[in-house]
């Protein structure tokens, strides 16, 4: 079993630094010279001088292999390189900003899992009856309504129209820990739509699955109650999809919280991003992107070793 | 099929929309009007202006025909060389798996918006930089389906066949393995288009999209979305597009994968309690101090074809320290009569008529509670398939343990211990490690015997062996039978064993059930239906079983299906003594010396030697 | 039935076939499924490979199909080596050899209509036209038992039996010489069984088929073929005449296997013999004769060499240093 884990680790770092080197040559993929590419907007050619100054400051007139080992080297250090915008380092807006999408995203998964999981399995025990049409018919339209068109349209609701919730904004947790939720709220609905939905759908389908094993017919034919059978014997055993499709969903949640965090003004990653993409602020564009695939793959590591610890049949493996 | 109609035809109307756009006569999708800002509806555009003038509805047109122009030449180069790909990948195996497979699972560790904008940061916004990027994103996906469909494929036997035939490669790949993998293909087509459409509607959102001034439903929310509070309507209009839209193409996927992955839809009726039977069953006759009396039971299944009796009108008693067998082929309902004892039926199955006596109490007539005490305590049973019969997450050792804390109250200990005594009784070898081995650590004797272990847990008066030797080796057979005629000896306890093998009948039954086409069509002491079978059916099956002498003769024609009953004899159509008789009028159970059972009209002439019908 | 020439048409000679499980980058196990086993089969003649789970009898007949390469020892049909033929000998060579499987469910491509699966090989190898290749396939479906006009329909349409017929009707299309036979009937019901047997029975003796019948279930193996070879965890344990092998079977592993059979007449029953424990694992199978951890006549000097397989009077051949001792 420790051959085992050892072994997914050594994926993960292994995946991480592909990541990381397509990242890198991204850059020098695209036909014309980078430092040009970086600085042309609008399809004016830039002034020479600049670029010259671009080219020898992101270091690109070095051998490719030189700029490589220097890239790589300063990961693990935490060395992403400066802002072409205010010369700051890349790292430190990352370390301020990333605990506040961290959060957003924890929010966002807790509620998916605190709703998805129970109404799933409540509507495959009774499958075909009001509430699983209702809430099946919800999901479909949850999963259909995109992120930003549900944050949009929450502020639209709750902020506008009803006036209940300030339409955006952000207050320090240890200053006033009641707005604080309540300005978490909404971005957090509006980001665990898609994953409550999917893990809603997932468990679903995973329940009515082991409800027709003959594992269950064995329970049953023991004259275990229905509370055991269903805890011990249908949950446990279909929550392990539901694991996997939540390590892959997290991609997609990633992304959406871009979007959350700019239509309700929360000050997580997104905000240096989007700047950093439309200046062509290409280390920092880099460095979000790598700390978030980072992210991700770190994610699924952690999934796939929860389902390890579900599934004794993996561990052998 | 309905599924499938309603959002294509919402999504195919979207479609000729967007194409036709040019031709619909619509205002100037581009063109400015500042006057006219925000204004309400008003002739010649009736969903009115936007925050520069321009027309909305000609706008929410000819967005749909970007969004989806977009998104589909996206699925399409995603499509044809994603799919590539996977057969090539799939096929080759080994390194060629790892370049096109595997490698494409690389894209798959970027969160999909942020690999978009690190491309739009390179090569700028746009509709071509959309395009590429999108392709690249939903490559993986088409490539993994055809992988798995291909793996699949290669897997049936059917392709092995004609590969042993002498195909080339591309004749198998190009007639056997692609048309199965066009339906997977078709589906994953679909969800990238929807996906692709919502992918591209975020980025335009967030102007990093489609550039200006080229409508797309996330621009034209874009733009809404500052002027909010006086004109909300202009937000409403395009989400409502986008979000009808894609919620259609989603069910329009849905309906595709039900249609080509078709399960059989499971007929739904509301669960009904066992004590909400109908009445009208038979007078309760005398019990003869039997653990298990079933009278007249019959079992009926609702199903979309109408409703079938796979179990009609069966009867047979079992005594303390007795072995009643039942024997049958595929077909003859002799499962199904042992689940419907257990009353472990499915939902969609009841018991219509008939008793069901253990000790002095008619099961099909106790509720679920009464049942469940009776489960695993006085009656117990054993399954065929003792590898999916065991939780795969639990340890042996524990399940046996939670068989016993169903019915008795003790500690966790207490109940291991017993645990460990079970497994010693059964003959498990070294229990006390075994008590905490997973299930798919032990082989196919073991865990039987641990099946055997929890049902013996709590000293059953019965216990119900369904077909429990059927998957496990000959060798291995022979110990559990053993097992199981030992544990009887010792305990008294009275057998029900199931089974479609003569030869196991005559080893441990001592009575005998035949059972064809859902009825009983003999039923006596073992030794003596083997000795003499008085009905054509069980004398045809001893004759097929090979024993050692002579060719075994096989039965012509098939068991016939639930829905297509014969109205007379179920049997005659491959019977050769069938008269004309026979296929006449139902047949009844005729009772003969011996307190032995027979469902044939002619079973006294053949008894006595007669002829077959001409 | 034809009395078999005496020259194999098929030989394998010291075959072998190890598995390796893991993936890509994984050393997994090794698992011996076939060690050098040697068998033939005449044009004619009917071998009967019999063995439980884990015996490696399947793998058997793939191998001497040449359907998956050998780690060792060789497999010659007709004079040839199978190893060392090129691309289009080898496509050639398919059309004398075939295959019917175990699943009638999956052994058939549910997409395609039946008469043109049957029609397969003669169109790999393009013999014949169009009509000429409908009027063989009408003709293998009556041979086999089936009315020629269901050439059109789809396998769903048939029963497991029918389409037993089928799978036989595919091999049998194009006039093979050899047909390697693979449980094709443990699928099915006693009374259909005994249906398909009798056919292979017909099939045999009218075409002089050489044919290696593999099966798990004893009595059916008795009365179709001429010779069985009994296989324990990828080694040959017996062989010899069906007769003598069933009548007084010698290896201590057959003995147990056919006392554990269960017999219908009661007179029948000997004493039965029960074996301990569990088959070992076939990737740790224990040295010198591999039954020895489950045979009761065990002795500590069959943990030191791997018996050979021995004659044992006239027509067998037996793998147990003490075989006459005990019989």
């Amino acid at each position: 079993m420790i051959a085992g884990l050892a072994r997914r680790i050594a994926t993960s770092l292994a995946l991480a630094w592909i990541v990381a080197t397509i990242v890198f040559l991204a850059l020098h993929m695209v036909p014309g010279d980078p430092a040009e590419l970086l600085l042309s907007t609008g399809g004016i050619a830039p002034d020479p001088a600049t670029v010259a100054e671009l080219r020898s400051r992101l270091g690109l007139d070095r051998p490719l292999a030189d700029q490589y080992f220097d890239f790589l080297s300063g990961l693990p250090q935490g060395d992403l390189g400066n802002s072409l915008v205010d010369d700051y380092p890349v790292a430190q807006e990352i370390a301020l900003r990333l605990p506040r999408t961290l959060e957003l995203i924890g929010a966002g998964a807790l509620l998916a899992v605190v709703f998805g999981i129970p109404a799933g399995t409540w509507a495959a025990m009774h499958r075909g009856g009001t509430f699983d049409r209702v809430a099946s018919g919800l999901a479909a339209l949850l999963l259909a309504v995109p992120v930003f068109v549900v944050g949009t349209l929450l502020i639209l609701l709750m902020a506008q129209a009803l006036r209940l919730m300030p339409a955006g904004g952000f207050v320090p947790l240890a200053q006033d820990p009641v707005q604080h939720l309540t300005l978490l709220a909404l971005p957090a609905i509006a980001i665990a739509k898609g994953l409550t939905a999917i893990v809603f759908r997932m468990t679903r389908s995973s329940v009515l699955d082991a409800l027709s094993r003959d594992y269950v017919r064995t329970a049953r034919a023991k004259g275990l109650s229905p509370a055991r059978v269903l805890v011990h014997h249908v949950v446990r055993n279909a929550l392990s999809p539901v694991l996997t499709v939540l390590g892959l969903q997290m991609g997609t949640m990633l992304g959406g919280t871009v979007l959350v965090e700019y239509v309700f003004n929360w000050p997580g990653l997104s905000t240096p991003l989007l700047h950093a993409v439309e200046a062509r602020d290409y280390p920092m564009v880099v460095g979000i992107v790598l700390t978030v695939s980072g992210l991700f793959l770190l994610i699924n590591l952690a999934m796939d070793l929860l389902y390890a610890v579900l599934d004794p049949r993996i561990r052998a493996t | 099929m309905k599924r499938l109609w309603i959002p294509g035809a919402l999504v195919a109307a979207v479609i000729l929309l967007a194409l036709l756009a040019p031709w619909l006569g619509l205002a100037d999708p581009v063109k400015q009007d500042i006057a006219q800002r925000l204004a309400g509806p008003m002739p010649g555009s009736p969903l009115g202006r936007d925050e520069f003038g321009r027309d909305v509805l000609s706008r929410l047109i000819w967005g749909a025909r970007t969004s989806l122009g977009v998104a589909f030449a996206a699925a399409a180069i995603a499509g044809i060389l994603g799919t590539m790909l996977g057969l090539v990948g799939g096929w080759f195996r080994g390194i060629g798996e790892l370049l096109t497979v595997r490698s494409m699972d690389i894209i798959l560790c970027f969160p999909p918006v942020l690999l978009a904008l690190l491309v739009v940061t390179l090569l700028g916004p746009g509709a071509g930089t959309l395009i590429l990027v999108l392709s690249v994103l939903y490559l993986p996906g088409f490539a993994r389906v055809t992988y798995a469909e291909v793996l699949s494929a290669r897997s049936h036997d059917y392709v092995e066949a004609v590969r042993a035939l002498g195909a080339p490669t591309g004749r198998i790949l190009l007639r056997t393995v692609l048309p199965n993998i066009a339906g997977p293909v078709l589906v994953q087509l679909s969800l990238a288009v929807a996906a692709a459409v919502v992918l591209e509607s975020g980025l335009s959102f967030l102007g990093l999209g489609v550039v200006p001034p080229a409508p797309s439903w996330g621009l034209m929310i874009r733009g809404a979305r500052a002027t909010m509070e006086q004109s909300p309507l202009l937000l409403l209009w395009p989400c409502a597009a986008l979000s009808l839209t894609i919620l259609a193409m989603n069910l329009l996927c849905d309906g595709l994968r039900d249609a080509v992955d078709p399960r059989t839809p499971a007929a739904r009726p509301r669960p009904r309690l066992i004590d909400r039977m109908l009445p009208g069953m038979l007078p309760p006759t005398e019990r003869t101090g039997a653990v298990l009396d079933l009278q007249g039971l019959t079992v009926e299944i609702a199903t979309p074809r109408g409703r079938i009796r796979p179990v009609e009108d069966v009867s047979f008693s079992v005594r303390p320290g007795e072995t009643m067998a039942i024997v049958g082929e595929s077909g003859s309902g002799k499962s199904v009569t042992a689940t419907a004892l257990m009353g472990l039926l499915p939902p969609a199955a009841r018991p219509v008529a008939g008793a069901v006596w253990l000790g002095e109490r008619d099961l099909l007539r106790l509720d679920e509670p009464a049942l469940r005490a009776l489960r695993g305590g006085a009656m117990a049973m054993v399954f065929q398939d003792p590898m999916s019969s065991l939780n795969p997450v639990h340890r042996v050792g524990d399940q046996v343990a939670e068989a016993i804390r169903a019915h008795r109250t003790m500690t966790a200990k207490a109940a291991r211990a017993e645990a460990l005594g079970l497994f010693r009784r059964v003959g498990i070898a070294d229990p006390e490690r075994r008590l905490d081995a997973w299930p798919h650590e032990l082989s196919g004797g073991m865990r039987q015997r641990v099946m055997i272990a929890m049902a013996l847990a709590n000293r059953p008066g019965l216990l119900i062996a369904d077909e429990p030797t059927t998957a496990l080796d000959v060798t291995v057979q022979a110990q559990i039978l053993e097992l199981l005629a030992e544990l009887q000896r010792e305990t008294g306890t009275a057998m029900i064993f199931i089974t479609h093998s003569l030869g196991v009948v005559a080893e441990i039954a001592d009575r005998v059930t035949v059972m064809y086409a859902g009825q009983v069509v003999e039923q006596g002491d073992a030794a003596a239906v083997f000795a003499a079978p008085l009905h054509p059916y069980t004398r045809a099956l001893l004759a097929a079983t090979p024993d050692g002498d002579g060719q075994p003769a096989g039965i012509p024609g098939v068991v016939p299906q639930p829905h297509a009953f014969p109205t007379g004899c179920r049997f005659a159509p491959r019977c050769s003594h069938a008269v004309a008789a026979c296929e006449a009028a139902p047949v009844m159970l005729d009772e003969t010396q011996g307190g032995r059972l027979t469902r044939c009209i002619r079973w006294t002439e053949l008894a006595n030697g007669a002829e077959c019908a001409a | 039935m034809t009395t078999p020439s005496a020259t194999p048409l098929v030989e394998a000679k010291g075959l072998s076939k190890i598995f390796h499980t893991g993936g890509l980058f994984r050393r997994g196990r090794a698992v011996q499924a076939v060690r050098a086993v040697d068998a033939g089969v005449a044009r004619g003649e009917a071998l009967g490979v019999v063995g439980e789970s884990g015996s490696g009898k399947s793998t058997l007949g793939r191998l001497m199909l040449g359907l998956m390469p050998a780690s060792g020892g060789t497999v010659s049909f007709d004079g040839r080596p199978l190893g060392r033929t090129s691309g289009r000998d080898w496509r050639a060579l398919r059309r004398r050899m075939q295959i019917v499987f175990q699943d009638p469910y999956g052994s058939l491509d549910p997409r395609r209509r039946v008469g043109a699966q049957i029609a397969d090989g003669l169109a790999i190898h393009r013999v014949g036209d169009a009509g000429q290749r409908a009027e063989r396939v009408a003709g293998m479906l009556e041979r086999v038992g089936l009315d020629p006009s269901h050439a059109q329909r789809y396998p769903h349409e048939f029963s497991g039996g029918q389409r037993q017929r089928i799978g036989l009707a595919r091999a049998l299309a194009s006039g093979p010489d050899f047909l390697v036979a693979d449980e094709p009937v443990s699928a099915l019901d006693v009374s259909i069984q005994a249906q398909i047997v009798q056919l292979l029975a017909e099939l045999r003796r009218d075409l002089g088929l050489a044919l290696l019948f593999i099966s798990h279930d004893l009595p059916v193996v008795r009365h179709l073929c001429d010779r069985v070879m009994v296989m324990y965890l990828g080694r040959v344990m017996e062989e010899g005449t069906a007769e003598a092998v069933f009548t007084s079977p010698a290896h201590p592993y057959t003995r147990a296997l056919i006392s554990a059979t269960p017999q219908l007449r009661p007179d029948r029953r000997a004493d039965r013999i029960l074996l301990a424990g569990d088959p070992p694992s076939p990737s740790n199978p224990p040295s010198g004769c591999v039954f020895r951890t489950r045979c009761a006549h065990a002795r500590p000097a069959c943990a030191e060499a791997v018996p050979e397989l021995r004659p044992h009077g006239e027509s067998r051949r037996v793998a147990c240093i003490r075989a006459e001792e005990i019989a």
